[in-house]
């Protein structure tokens, strides 16, 4: 979280994380390059380059799509959607060399314009066989660059999160738009069955991932909650929610996080104002609400960040009945201060007990 | 994530789960027949001992070389200046025409480099090779003996 807009936020996990990442994308392309003048001596640099960053570019795709699911299976994958717009940056570059190379490689030494004849010099867009699959590539390209360029969150805010949000969901359509360019480019040539047999992996796993995440969000959106009164709705006994934490319920329109803090229960809108990141799947620190994707903080008594910081968040009534936990589905302006509900003495043994005896489970 | 997000989320990949495979398969369906040996061959392929017909080209010089009884042949392209083609391929008409619907595909070359590939003897003893570019579509030279 930052108060004023930087470049990169270093720190120590960034660092670690970048250089990962540049030390194994530098190590899949000398690799590559030296396999390629072992086992393909006729290759040039050119035609080795080009396929170098082209399948380094592809693995990199394949690991930004699977992160998102991923961390929604489990949250041990938390660590790799911090920085994810780094590998996505990186990726880009590395696509950019492929693009331009091909671009010079096919099309440059001709003589009319590169670009004229990347369009121009194949038009069969009738045949599945004669498919122009660089224009298919190029357009991918040119999603992949606006996304890079839009990938800070000085765009996020000026662009407006609805606006930046859907440019950054064409990802997908650059992804179909990948794969086709591979399946109707190469892999029409190439005798060697691995390259289809990448592609055909790594689409596998990516749907499969994301229909599995996506399945898994919608059963938790689709839970009834049954008993109403007086508009508030019955969500849970009060000993599930563990000290610091919160659960997530989604009543109506949206999911609300209930958190249980300092001897109270609070509820607050459970998307993050940054990049809508779950809040009830944080905790508390430092009495503030952290968000667990990128930090973001929130008073739990009025979803509003800390000074100087100015994100607000939707709070909700939120009452104790016994040991029920009822809350009002109808959201108070960001930022409103609400009391919260008071844990009574009798609910916290209870808590305590029941704390024990989940320790003891576990 | 909002709720509206998850629904589009889980909208495109349903979408995807259709459409990549189908792709990825109609792709593989239509991929030309291709010869069994890799298309670009190994530089340490050993030449044939014997030139049975040569021809010289400004940018490359082709030959078709044989083993002692000629009971093998093969097609030998030597490319003298860089092309300007970075990737082409080669096809061999038996009716000597230039076109490669009714041709057979020899292999593929590069701008630099000496290529050999195993050839089919004809019995009329002539060969039509042409030179095509993949990319663009197109014929960049035919070759007869």
């Amino acid at each position: 979280m930052g108060a004023s807009y930087l470049a990169v936020g270093w720190n120590r996990q960034k660092k670690i994380y970048d250089w990962l990442m540049f030390a194994f994308c530098v190590s899949y392309l000398a690799a590559f390059i030296v396999l390629t003048a072992i086992f393909n001596p006729e290759y040039t640099f050119e035609t080795t380059l080009i396929r170098s960053t082209s399948t380094l570019a592809l693995i990199l795709l394949h690991v930004i799509l699977s992160i998102g699911p991923l961390t929604r299976i489990n949250n041990k994958f938390l660590p790799l959607l911090y920085n994810r717009r780094h590998i996505g940056v990186t990726m880009f570059c590395i696509v950019l060399v492929h693009g331009v190379f091909s671009i010079l490689q096919f099309h440059s030494l001709g003589n009319v314009n590169p670009f004229v004849s990347l369009f121009t010099s194949n038009t069969h867009y009738d045949s599945l066989a004669d498919f122009p699959f660089q224009s298919l590539g190029f357009f991918a390209l040119i999603i992949f660059f606006l996304m890079a360029i839009t990938s800070h969150d000085f765009w996020l805010h000026n662009l407006s999160p609805k606006v930046w949000k859907t440019l950054h969901m064409f990802v997908y359509l650059a992804y179909f738009l990948v794969v086709m360019h591979v399946m109707l480019g190469v892999i029409q040539y190439e005798t060697n069955p691995v390259f289809i047999i990448i592609i055909a992996v790594g689409a596998t796993t990516l749907i499969t991932l994301h229909l599995i995440a996506g399945a898994r969000e919608v059963r938790k959106d689709n839970i009834e909650y049954k008993l109403k009164q007086n508009g508030y709705v019955r969500v849970c006994d009060v000993n599930n929610i563990l000290e610091d934490r919160a659960k997530m319920f989604c009543i109506e329109n949206e999911r609300i996080a209930v958190f249980k803090t300092a001897g109270k229960l609070f509820a607050i809108s459970n998307v993050c104002k940054h990049q809508n990141g779950p809040l009830g799947e944080g905790r508390v620190l430092d009495g503030c609400i952290t968000c667990p994707w990128h930090g973001y903080q929130y008073l739990p008594h009025n979803g509003q960040s800390p000074p100087p910081f100015k994100e607000k968040v939707a709070t909700y009534d939120v009452k104790l009945v016994d040991n029920d936990v009822w809350v009002n589905p109808l959201p108070y302006p960001e930022g409103t201060e609400r009391p919260g509900a008071v844990i009574n003495i009798q609910n916290r043994k209870l808590e305590t007990e029941s704390v024990k005896g989940e320790e003891r489970a576990s | 994530m909002i709720k509206p997000l998850r629904k589009r989320h889980l909208q495109i990949w349903t979408a995807w789960a259709v459409l990549i495979p189908i792709g990825i398969i109609s792709a593989i369906l239509v991929r030309p027949e291709l010869p069994q040996d890799k298309l670009l061959q190994p530089a340490a392929t050993v030449a044939l001992p014997i030139i049975l017909k040569s021809l010289n080209k400004e940018s490359y010089t082709i030959n078709i070389r044989s083993n002692s009884d000629t009971s093998q042949l093969q097609l030998e392209w030597i490319n003298k200046k860089t092309l300007t083609y970075p990737t082409a391929t080669i096809y061999q008409n038996t009716a000597n025409t230039n076109n490669i619907a009714d041709a057979v595909l020899i292999g593929r070359i590069e701008a630099r480099g000496t290529y050999h590939f195993e050839l089919k003897k004809n019995s009329d003893n002539n060969y039509h090779f042409i030179l095509y570019d993949f990319i663009h579509q197109k014929t960049i030279d035919s070759i007869t003996f």
